[in-house]
């Protein structure tokens, strides 16, 4: 029963993580219909922005706003420089899909040139878990998880629904030329949405970095995790997504009391091959006519 | 006048003969590393081949050859598939005698292919036990996953643990470590209660702690060779109250390892290296490592070292015996020295082509690894 319990706490804590960062994708795509790929190179660039600053001495505030900087600006340069050049020649979906899995490989070489090739952890004391009751180990990082997970998604969900700004947001993947119609600029809320997107990212890394490690490659496994959230909760569905990847940390860490560990990482992936199967439209997305 | 006539002709052909055969003489030895040099190995990949460059400079230096030595170095991503396709181009494209390679699976994947085209085949990081009699052209020059753990036996009878718990990574390596564990702990007294096989690709430990935590263990051995892994079990073992004992074998011996907080008191498997050794090539090869890299060597550095030394000893033997320098060569010239004087003294090969070394047991100890058995 405790093991139970204490699975199931993991999952909490790992699947708040995936949450947000799915969130940040699903925000990305739902209004720009771009598929960000690139959305884990910024986890990763948010990661080794904390780590280099904590490295260099700074307090862990001055780290955590140069990661949010750090993925803000990259998941805006990226939109500058990458998207809007191809979208302007009008290139396919699939263009715009293998320019950001280039942008992935990029940066995964140049943190393997100023960073190296091995993963780096950040120790904290924050990640040492004491027995708070008989067989349940709980870190202090659990209680940061789920209240930074908590505060920042309420904090999006306001900004979406009570901002002209957020609602702008929502209007962009309907009818982006109906914008223009209110002063609205459809590529400055571009940008806002990669800014917002990319900065919900910066949790995940930061806590990851002290709890897992980070290493160059892993843009390619938060990549993964973002695309299956962002399907099983109903793609463009901010909601869904946050939802979808808790659900996606839970399953991860509690399916091993039914099958062997190696297929821990599998399970959430034959979740999202399910939801395809019998809920295309996933948990919160809207069926579409054929 | 005939006889002039002849000289001329000879004279001519020998003048057009020149170039090509000077060009022939000329053309470098060619010696491929199929390493892992992305993804999450990578650091594995970079050790190993910072090890075959120092030799490298070390040859050319000494000027052991006649000819220059070309380096091929080809990404096998550290997966079969990376071994399959590294080892044609290495073979076939850029015609290299003498590969240096690393991990069991790329290993496995990659010998037929070598063996085919008579590559001479150098591991130094892979610790299968079945690496053994790949190939005759498949040499190995680290202490497979039987003699490591095997070594690894006698300390853990000496700690009076009786409950081992076992994580492993479901690839050849990990497979044979567990297997090898298996079987030698009930000779000492011990048994393994549990052992949780997990994907080389996993990342999130905190459930797999859980389990091991639940079934409270003396202490726990665990397997990985993906270098980012070794860290992220160490630590999320450590941070999800795991406070027993942690072993491994020798891919515990990373910088990223040693540094690593988490890891103090780690015990770990590796072939016998003193690097503070008087004896002048091991020094010359531990005050270069430091020299070049600012970091204390490591024991794949040290194989990766010794063999591509390997190379330039058995080439030289064939320069002077006026032989061509080809994989048949090398392996008989091999096969006909026997012993070779290498970084940590005399290296004598078995006819499976496995090098004798010995095993230490060494500690994580104020982030210095230190020998303690």
């Amino acid at each position: 029963m405790m093991l139970t319990i204490q699975l199931l706490a993991s999952g909490v804590q790992t699947g708040v993580l995936y949450a947000l960062t799915a969130a940040g994708f699903a925000l990305i795509f739902g209004a720009t219909r771009i598929f960000h790929v690139a959305h884990g190179a910024s986890f990763v660039l948010a990661g080794y922005a904390f780590i280099a600053v904590t490295n260099a001495g700074l307090a862990w505030p001055v780290a955590t706003l140069t990661a949010v900087v750090v993925a803000m600006a990259f998941g805006a340069l990226v939109n500058i420089c990458v998207y809007r050049p191809i979208q302007r020649h009008e290139a396919s979906f699939f263009t715009v899909f293998v320019a950001s899995f280039g942008v992935v490989i990029c940066v995964q070489a140049l943190i393997q040139f100023f960073f190296g090739l091995g993963s780096v952890v950040l120790s904290s004391p924050l990640t040492r878990s004491s027995e708070v009751m008989p067989g349940l180990y709980l870190a202090p990082v659990f209680w940061v998880a789920i209240g930074v997970s908590i505060v920042l998604f309420t904090l999006v969900t306001l900004f979406l629904e009570r901002t002209n700004a957020g609602l702008g947001l929502r209007a962009l993947s309907e009818n982006p030329g109906l914008l223009l119609a209110f002063g609205l600029s459809a590529p400055r809320l571009s940008a806002l949405a990669f800014c917002l997107g990319s900065a919900l990212v910066v949790p995940g890394a930061i806590l990851s970095a002290a709890t897992t490690g980070i290493e160059p490659s892993a843009s390619h496994r938060i990549m993964l995790i973002s695309i299956a959230a962002s399907v099983v909760g109903g793609i463009g569905s901010v909601r869904g997504a946050a939802l979808a990847g808790l659900m996606i940390g839970i399953i991860e860490n509690v399916v091993v009391l039914f099958l062997d560990t190696q297929w821990s990482e599998a399970a959430s992936f034959v979740v999202l091959f399910f939801f395809i199967l019998f809920r295309p439209s996933g948990l919160f997305g809207r069926a579409v006519a054929p | 006048m005939s006889i002039q006539r002849r000289t001329f002709l000879i004279s001519a052909a020998a003048t057009l003969a020149a170039p090509a055969l000077l060009r022939a003489q000329a053309s470098p030895y060619v010696m491929g590393t199929l390493f892992p040099m992305s993804g999450s190995n990578a650091e594995f990949g970079a050790v190993y081949l910072n090890g075959v460059q120092l030799a490298l400079e070390h040859i050319a230096a000494d000027k052991i050859l006649k000819r220059e030595i070309t380096l091929k170095a080809v990404d096998s991503q550290g997966s079969a598939q990376g071994g399959a396709v590294g080892m044609t181009r290495l073979a076939n494209v850029d015609q290299a005698s003498y590969v240096m390679i690393g991990f069991t699976g790329v290993s496995k994947a990659a010998a037929p292919i070598g063996d085919r085209a008579k590559v001479v085949m150098v591991n130094g990081g892979g610790v299968g036990p079945d690496l053994a009699t790949l190939s005759p052209y498949f040499w190995n020059v680290i202490p497979l996953a039987n003699q490591e753990v095997r070594a690894i036996l006698p300390f853990i009878q000496s700690q009076k643990f009786k409950r081992v718990a076992m994580i492993f990574t479901e690839d050849p390596s990990g497979i044979a470590v567990h297997q090898e564990l298996d079987k030698g702990l009930p000779g000492v007294g011990a048994q393994l209660v549990g052992a949780f096989g997990v994907a080389p690709t996993l990342t999130q430990f905190a459930s797999v702690a859980a389990q091991v935590r639940d079934l409270k263990p003396d202490a726990v051995f665990f397997a990985s060779v993906n270098g980012s892994q070794v860290v992220q079990i160490i630590k999320q073992l450590r941070d999800n109250g795991i406070s027993q004992q942690i072993m491994t074998y020798s891919s515990g011996n990373l910088p990223s390892v040693s540094v690593l907080p988490e890891a103090e008191g780690l015990v770990f498997t590796g072939q016998e290296a003193d690097w503070s050794a008087q004896d002048p090539i091991m020094k010359r090869f531990a005050d270069g490592w430091r020299n070049k890299y600012k970091a204390e060597p490591t024991t794949y550095g040290l194989n990766y070292y010794n063999g591509a030394m390997l190379f330039a000893a058995l080439a030289k033997g064939l320069e002077a015996a006026g032989k061509d320098v080809t994989g048949e060569t090398l392996l008989e010239e091999r096969r006909r020295v026997k012993a070779f004087p290498l970084a940590g003294g005399q290296v004598s090969f078995a006819e499976d082509g496995t090098a004798s070394t010995g095993v230490q047991l060494n500690q994580v100890r104020s982030g210095k690894i230190q020998k303690i058995a």
